[in-house]
């Protein structure tokens, strides 16, 4: 822990129960590879500015202001300040409000993540008794507070030796997937074709480790980039064949013949590396060809 | 109303193969949408895109985007340029593996997204991918590219659909043995039953509501009492312009500050 400072110091409250925490950034984004916005005309790059919708006049920062709209085009200004102003002063505690069975949790709410340790050790008995009791009870647990100047609801679980906060997304915020997908016909599959894609997952079956994902993109544009000044010709995105209705339980068998023919071709083994040399194998050839 | 497909490719298992498009599962979007004004007159504030050395309005049609080589150095990039980059998983979201449904840790999480059949000709290409993935209960793990970078994706079958998760890079997640390493292995066993005891009176299902913002709602409250109380107003003045902006703007902050201290003390309350 040398060195990080943390986000944010406080207390985790259960019942009577506080521990003072300390929250740190599980996550960061890294960078990646900006555009600018460029003028063909000119050759110039764009920039964008903010003016007077009547006037065309642009408008410094200290002169905008937020409003809402009622009604026609008329406003009431609201200044950003009282809308900050509010937000209720940090009481610095995350009140755990309900435990939820951890398979109650929809990780479409997910926002940030962040590690949370005790801060010190006379907490630290407090913290590991939580941690472990929501361990064993499968849940985890939902608390508010003011976080980063704005009210957020957590959602706290053990991870590892510690816990993990992370902070939701407004309810606002998520389009339920309910609604996303109901217009989707629905449709069942079973029998043969449910069967042979069963197969061809498991053919397929492994663990994943998304620490060792590496990114091809950057380099990928390099060499477009590249081409594009050697005036070379781009290389044509393939065209890809979509499966039709009619074809798919053929094309689910040929999947999982390719599949299934991978698995049967014999394993060399220290025990068949040396069973067969070139004659004999031709030997056996014509003797299977022989009528039974 | 359904926000208009983010992304348009392909779903590829094996030999099967089905059109689909993306929709991002969240929003940025706010309850309470405030513009910019200007403050001097009251107008709105808008965007508007000029050259950065002549200064002029840039027509739409001449915006690009440039790869910077060097100082004022650009290669202009057009979007079907973009979409010529050498890689598949510009296009194809092809499955290659599958893990268990609970084995990549959600701090790997990055943005969810939902899946869908682009047409009717993929639907039940799309349906056997996503039953023989529940059915089996893994989740598929991909590679696509996204925002100018290629990531690996996780695709989870929910309801009809499929949520596709962005994964964030080994070197975007703080390794926790940094944070974790001076914590105790095992709690006292005098204290875990007693949390444990405490867990059951406080259980509860989850429900959206426990994501709600309360602010907002404080907010949206006076927005209503403010429409109705110009109304009124305009009604006694019969047509007169009513501005009396001053006086709603202290008004709204006192009011706010009264019913966040009511929130808040129900909440305790409750």
């Amino acid at each position: 822990m040398a060195g990080q400072r943390a986000q944010w110091k406080g207390f985790v409250k259960f019942g009577e129960v506080a521990c003072g925490v300390a929250l740190y950034t599980a996550a960061s984004t890294s960078d990646r590879i900006t555009f600018n916005t460029i003028n063909t005309a000119t050759g110039n790059r764009v920039n964008r500015v903010f003016v007077d919708s009547e006037t065309e006049d642009p408008v410094p920062k200290e002169a905008q202001t937020k409003g809402f709209e009622i009604e026609n085009g008329q406003y009431i200004i609201i200044d950003p300040e009282e809308v900050a102003a509010t937000i209720p002063e940090s009481n610095k505690t995350l009140e755990i409000e309900a435990f939820i069975p951890c398979s109650d949790i929809d990780d479409v709410y997910f926002d940030k993540p962040y590690y949370l340790t005790p801060s010190d050790r006379t907490g630290s008995d407090a913290f590991v008794a939580l941690r472990d009791g929501m361990r064993k009870s499968n849940v985890a647990a939902i608390a508010r507070t003011v976080l980063f100047r704005r009210m957020r609801t957590v959602l706290i679980r053990p991870h590892g030796k510690g816990l993990i906060a992370t902070t939701l997304n407004f309810d606002y915020e998520v389009r339920s997937s309910k609604k996303a997908f109901e217009e989707m016909p629905k449709i069942k599959i079973e029998g043969e074709m449910l069967d042979l894609a069963k197969h061809i997952i498991s053919t397929k079956k492994g663990e994943f480790d998304p620490a060792t994902f590496d990114d091809r993109y950057e380099a990928a544009l390099a060499e477009l980039v590249k081409a594009k000044i050697e005036g070379k010709a781009l290389p044509k995105r393939k065209k890809v064949e979509v499966s039709k209705p009619n074809d798919l339980l053929a094309a689910l068998r040929q999947s999982a013949g390719m599949t299934k023919a991978a698995d049967e071709k014999p394993k060399r083994t220290a025990a068949n590396a040396n069973a067969g040399t070139g004659r004999e194998r031709a030997a056996r050839g014509t003797a299977a060809k022989r009528p039974a | 109303m359904a926000p208009r497909p983010y992304w348009k490719g392909y779903l590829k298992l094996s030999l099967v193969t089905c059109p689909v498009n993306m929709t991002p599962a969240t929003s940025e979007s706010e309850k309470v949408r405030f513009h910019t004004l200007n403050k001097e007159t009251g107008n709105r504030v808008v965007s508007r895109y000029i050259d950065s050395v002549t200064g002029k309005p840039v027509k739409d049609e001449d915006e690009a985007k440039g790869y910077a080589r060097g100082e004022n150095d650009y290669v202009v990039l057009t979007d079907d340029d973009l979409d010529a980059v050498a890689l598949d998983t510009v296009k194809t979201i092809d499955i290659e593996k599958f893990v268990a449904a609970d084995s990549i840790e959600w701090v790997y999480l990055e943005k969810p997204h939902y899946l869908m059949p682009d047409d009717a000709v993929g639907n039940e290409a799309f349906a056997v991918i996503r039953d023989a993935m529940k059915a089996d209960k893994v989740v598929g793990v991909s590679k696509l590219v996204i925002g100018r970078r290629e990531r690996a994706v996780v695709l989870e079958p929910r309801d009809e659909g499929i949520v596709l998760w962005s994964l964030r890079f080994g070197d975007e997640v703080r390794p926790e043995e940094n944070y974790f390493e001076d914590i105790d292995d095992e709690g006292d066993p005098d204290l875990v039953p007693l949390v444990q005891k405490l867990i059951k009176q406080k259980a509860a299902r989850w429900s959206p509501e426990m994501a709600s913002d309360p602010i907002q709602e404080s907010l949206l409250k006076l927005i209503a009492e403010k429409k109705k109380a110009l109304r009124s107003v305009k009604k006694s003045t019969r047509g007169k312009e009513t501005a009396t902006p001053a006086s709603n703007v202290i008004n709204i902050m006192d009011a706010l500050k009264k019913s966040l201290a009511d929130e808040l003390k129900s909440k305790k309350a409750g």
